[in-house]
């Protein structure tokens, strides 16, 4: 195992998730994209909406944290209150004309949409993992058995 | 039935159904219950991938198409990794060579698939145009592949040890995926324009952000929640420390199972 302090494994970490795509991200921005207009209206609408939906996930765990807990009232409540903020924040985005609104006739379509948008994004994401993480096991599990090498006495 | 209806019931509440039935089945520790999870969750599907025919007249319609336009390649990568993994060295259940060449050949065809989805005539296409989620799943699978390869080969040179072969594929994976993306960004597919490619990827970029965002502070949310009401808890009673007659009890009992005066073997 490589030393080093945990700040540094996770920095490293980092930058090797966010560097690449990165640099492949502004390659593509030089080369083909005209036009930025609209990816802060994309990046606050998924924000918007991953926070509502995880928020409702979350909420529904709370069955299972129940279980170990004699089903106390007051998380759900909390977590049915972020719910309730996560809701109440994308109608009143939504409704301030053209700030979060994409080609949708209305707060209720977007909304819709952008609920789609997110499980499409989840189905991409979710692809890539498998694809990844099936790569890695099938390396790991096709590779011959080390034997143990002992120093001599 | 209403197309207002129609669109909540095959849609909406099968959605619902995807999200309940996996919670279901993932965290339910009673046997029926996870069952009916699985079953739900497949409803679910099914629902959704029938609404081209269910919901024609509803745009919503394009994801349950997308789904069922992936589901061939998704299921040739996942049984094709499946079968190369257990046929290697696995103590129990090992698959044949045959099994492992079948599965080389089933991810071989489930990649060549999905890449003539982009550069060939087999684009999703709904109902006469390409599929609006089709140019946001491809630039989110194909960022999200580079993501996770050159996550996962620091992760493997952190925390592995003479992994140099898992860290080669890593990049492997990763340079396959920065070459498509540039050659999306490029060139032309029969279907699909580059400036469009490039500019759905950078909107990819701004959902996957955006949802990591969104997602961060929901589950910090939910931390404070559970971490307040925790704190709020009256804290357990203290039993009262052994009275003399206790002590002499728990003494005697333990002499007697310590003292190795016990029964014999």
């Amino acid at each position: 195992m490589s030393e080093g302090s945990p700040l540094s494994s996770l920095t490293r970490l980092g930058a090797f998730a966010v560097l690449p795509a990165g640099v492949v991200l502004i390659l593509v921005g030089l080369v083909s994209i005209e036009s930025t207009d609209g990816t802060l209206i994309r990046f606050a609408n998924a924000l918007l909406t991953s926070f509502t939906f995880v928020s409702f996930i979350l909420l529904l765990t709370l069955f299972v944290y129940g279980d170990a807990r004699k089903r106390p009232i007051a998380p759900l409540l909390g977590m049915f209150m972020s719910v309730l903020l996560g809701v109440g924040m994308t109608v009143f985005f939504l409704s301030q004309g053209e700030l979060l609104m994409e080609d949708n006739g209305s707060v209720r379509a977007q909304a819709l949409s952008n609920l789609i948008r997110l499980a499409t994004t989840v189905l991409g994401m979710g692809m890539a993992v498998m694809v990844v993480a099936g790569m890695l096991f099938a390396s790991l599990m096709n590779t011959p058995p080390r034997a143990i090498q002992f120093e001599e006495e | 039935m209403e197309e207002a209806t129609q669109a909540f019931v095959f849609f909406w509440v099968a959605g619902l159904f995807v999200v309940m039935g996996a919670m279901l089945a993932f965290f339910s520790k009673v046997n029926w219950q996870r069952r009916l999870g699985g079953a739900l969750f497949g409803l679910g599907v099914l629902s959704l991938m029938l609404t081209p025919w269910t919901l024609s007249f509803s745009p919503s319609s394009a994801f349950g198409h997308l789904l069922g336009s992936l589901i061939g390649p998704a299921v040739l990568l996942a049984v094709g990794l499946y079968q190369i993994a257990f046929s290697g060295h696995v103590p129990v259940g090992r698959l044949s060579r045959t099994d492992r060449n079948i599965g080389v050949a089933m991810v071989v065809v489930g990649v060549l698939w999905l890449e003539a989805m982009h550069w060939w005539v087999l684009t999703p296409t709904y109902p006469a145009e390409v599929n609006r989620y089709w140019y946001i799943f491809w630039p989110t699978m194909l960022l999200g592949v580079l993501v996770c390869s050159s996550a996962t080969y620091a992760i493997v040179g952190l925390v592995g040890e003479q992994r140099q072969q898992e860290q080669r594929l890593m990049l492997v994976s990763a340079s396959l995926a920065i070459i498509l993306m540039l050659l999306g960004s490029l060139f032309d597919g029969p279907n699909v324009d580059h400036e469009r490619f490039a500019t759905e990827l950078l909107f990819a970029s701004a959902d996957i952000f955006g949802v990591m965002v969104g997602a961060a502070v929901a589950v910090l949310l939910f931390a404070v929640v559970l971490a307040f009401y925790e704190s709020q808890q009256p804290v357990p009673k203290r039993l009262d420390p052994p009275n003399q007659d206790q002590l002499e009890k728990a003494s005697h009992i333990i002499a007697q199972h310590v003292g190795g005066e016990g029964e014999d073997e």
